[in-house]
């Protein structure tokens, strides 16, 4: 049995609006971000693997599961929608008590298995409150830990972090790191690029519906090769080196750090550079550090969609 | 049937019971279903309260009455030939009416209305200027009038509107409901088959609509027959085929509930408007009398008009029109019809699993 998330040639229109074009993917276990700016296509990507919308064209595939049997389908795999209204009437405890109940467990086991996702979103306190009272973190939480209370493989995220305050997002990072660890997929949307960079094991970018690179970001940015890397090196005598640096032909740009204590360099050949530091190293320029500083999923957008669309 | 569907379905039918019975927006559907309750209670003390009067009346004639004596009186005689006959009236309204003699002149006519009874039947006078111009009787209700009044209600309001109704706010709301408040999806990303689900959903439904609409038909029957004494009740249900008709109007609510309740939940899902399937259905139920015989077997008031157990009298003097919705002229057997709208409503629902496999959520486009 395949343990991977695979979308063949994957198309979906509404009308003749473009939802996603032909998308080809294959998502290993690990946290997995689908990146990009609203309507690039994430949500379409999310509803389409959950069986929620169908595709115009092409196959999914969830640990070789179709989207078509919910029966199978959901004992395995869970999702935390952006949709933000909750059954009426029911307080969280009763809301993911229910849900449980759909999967023909006793009431035993379905109030054990709610109370362990209540706790591992920190909502105890609350569970009895009608979710209809909840705030929108509370809100958030309580879907989060209806996603998860089955002990799902497979944990789709759409804007998980959303309206959460900075502890608890926190400790949902930490949370969802704790499912990848144990081999588990954890795929996420968000347009956040910073928590990306965190959290993420790969990421997917997209936009206007088309998946435009996949992979782990640095090795995302090295395929590049259009746009010159930018790399910060920390150094004694930063005047000195742009002075040394700026006279071979693969340096662009050279720019001395606003603190004045190291060097902003763009290259075109970042292999040539690192040669090139080691040489500056022997003639007495005394370098703490060399790293580059566009590697982030934000400047691997910014070059391949040229757009600042997403929040930093 | 597969032991995990059943225990699905159950859970469904627990979620929606909750929603469906305490839900605020489903307040009009009691009232539409006790509207009739409150008007057979009101009916009930309406008569109470004039046999009360009747029987105050009948205290105080002079002599015992009977209808016997009602009957001779005629128009013309004088005021004392109806003493003569019923003594003095126990209650008597006199006053003087102005009625046009000439393009100028006037004249003053007095009048009195006498009123006689003997505990069951008044009897109304009308005397102008000494002499009896009107004789009205009427007569306190009858449980054998009564029927028919039920019959006519539950026909032409109960069935035909209330059910109606009330099956289009709780069916057309179980998927089409949920898609507009953003929540249907909790249910599809649950491991149950979505034919499971619309299944649980429709037993869910039919349950809280039989409950609201076969206690409704009880309480009427139980406003209407309050009026009469133990012994008349007993006659009517031992006697008079009584606990038959209880029995057959129950069962018409709950088929009805079961036809109504497959084309809403169907209408629901199929469409994103229900006002326009709502009226089309309500026109078409209506006509179905004028519908040729194959179109009315795919209507669900054909079937159930056939197990109405009272057929309300037709009057020489109705309109047409209401003659035609009240004859029964194509009456079909009591299998025929329950077998026939139960297939009816199987049909309905089939197309409607079809429908539900293959539903998208979008709630974007609702």
């Amino acid at each position: 049995m395949s343990n991977q998330i695979v979308f063949d040639n994957v198309s979906k229109f509404y009308g003749d609006v473009l939802g996603v074009n032909r998308v080809n993917l294959s998502i290993p276990p690990g946290i997995t971000s689908l990146v990009g700016p609203n309507g690039s296509g994430k949500t379409t990507l999310m509803n389409l693997m959950t069986g929620l919308i169908r595709p115009s064209r092409g196959h999914i595939r969830i640990l070789d599961m179709s989207p078509d049997q919910p029966e199978e389908l959901f004992r395995v795999v869970g999702y935390c929608s952006q949709f933000d209204a909750l059954p009426k009437g029911l307080s969280g405890y009763e809301f993911i008590y229910s849900y449980l109940k759909l999967f023909g467990h006793d009431a035993e086991a379905c109030d054990e298995l709610a109370w362990r996702a209540i706790d591992l979103v920190g909502l105890r306190e609350a569970a009895h409150r009608k979710a209809a009272a909840y705030s929108k973190g509370m809100r958030q939480r309580i879907r989060l830990a209806q996603s998860l209370a089955h002990n799902p493989r497979v944990l789709i995220l759409d804007e998980p972090l959303n309206g959460l305050d900075p502890l608890v997002r926190a400790e949902t990072i930490a949370l969802f790191r704790s499912l990848a660890k144990q081999g588990r997929h954890v795929l996420l949307s968000s347009h956040v690029l910073h928590e990306v960079d965190i959290i993420s094991d790969q990421v997917i970018l997209m936009s206007g519906g088309y998946v435009i690179a996949e992979g782990n970001i640095q090795g995302v940015r090295s395929e590049i090769d259009d746009q010159p890397m930018q790399i910060l090196i920390r150094c004694n005598r930063p005047s000195d080196l742009a002075s040394r640096v700026f006279k071979e032909d693969h340096v662009v740009e050279v720019r001395v750090h606003n603190d004045r204590r190291g060097l902003l360099v763009k290259t075109s050949n970042p292999d040539r550079f690192y040669l090139l530091m080691n040489k500056v190293a022997l003639d007495g320029i005394n370098i703490e550090s060399v790293a580059p500083v566009d590697d982030d999923v934000n400047s691997v957008y910014e070059y391949l969609i040229g757009t600042e669309e997403v929040t930093r | 049937m597969n032991k995990l569907w059943s225990k699905q379905i159950r859970a469904v039918i627990r979620l929606e019971m909750k929603k469906t019975f305490f839900a605020k927006r489903g307040l009009w559907i009691y009232l539409l279903a006790l509207a009739p309750v409150g008007l057979f209670f009101a009916h009930t003390l309406v008569e109470i309260h004039f046999r009360g009067v009747r029987h105050e009346m009948s205290q105080k004639t002079t002599r015992p009455l009977t209808e016997q004596d009602f009957s001779s009186i005629h128009d013309g005689m004088t005021r004392d030939d109806v003493v003569k006959l019923l003594g003095e009236p126990p209650v008597s309204r006199t006053g003087a009416r102005r009625v046009r003699t000439g393009p100028h002149s006037f004249d003053q006519n007095s009048f009195e209305s006498m009123r006689y009874s003997d505990g069951r039947t008044e009897l109304i006078v009308n005397l102008e200027k000494g002499a009896v111009v009107g004789i009205g009787m009427s007569t306190g209700a009858s449980l054998g009038q009564d029927t028919y009044i039920f019959a006519g209600v539950f026909q032409f309001f109960f069935l035909r509107l209330a059910i109606f109704f009330g099956c289009l706010g709780i069916f057309m709301n179980l998927f089409r409901g949920e898609m507009l408040d953003k929540s249907l999806h909790f249910y599809l990303l649950a491991p149950v088959r979505r034919e499971v689900l619309l299944v649980g959903k429709y037993l869910a439904a039919l349950l809280a609509a039989t409950v609201i609409f076969t206690t409704s038909v009880a309480l009427q029957l139980i406003a209407l027959l309050s009026l009469y004494g133990s012994n008349i009740i007993a006659n009517y249900l031992y006697q008079d085929h009584g606990w038959s008709q209880v029995i057959a109007y129950l069962g018409i609510t709950i088929l009805a509930c079961v036809g109504y309740g497959s084309i809403f939940l169907a209408a629901g899902l199929f469409f994103r408007n229900p006002i326009i399937p709502a009226a089309f259905v309500l026109i078409w139920e209506a006509a179905n009398p004028v519908l040729p015989s194959l179109l009315k077997q795919f209507s669900v008031i054909y079937y159930l008009r056939s197990l109405c157990p009272v057929d309300i009298p037709v009057d020489p003097g109705m309109p047409p029109l209401l003659a035609l919705l009240i004859s029964n002229a194509e009456p079909i057997s009591a299998y025929v019809a329950v077998f026939g709208l139960l297939a009816v409503s199987v049909a309905i629902l089939a197309g409607s699993m079809r429908r539900v496999r293959s539903l998208e959520i979008n709630y974007t486009t609702e």
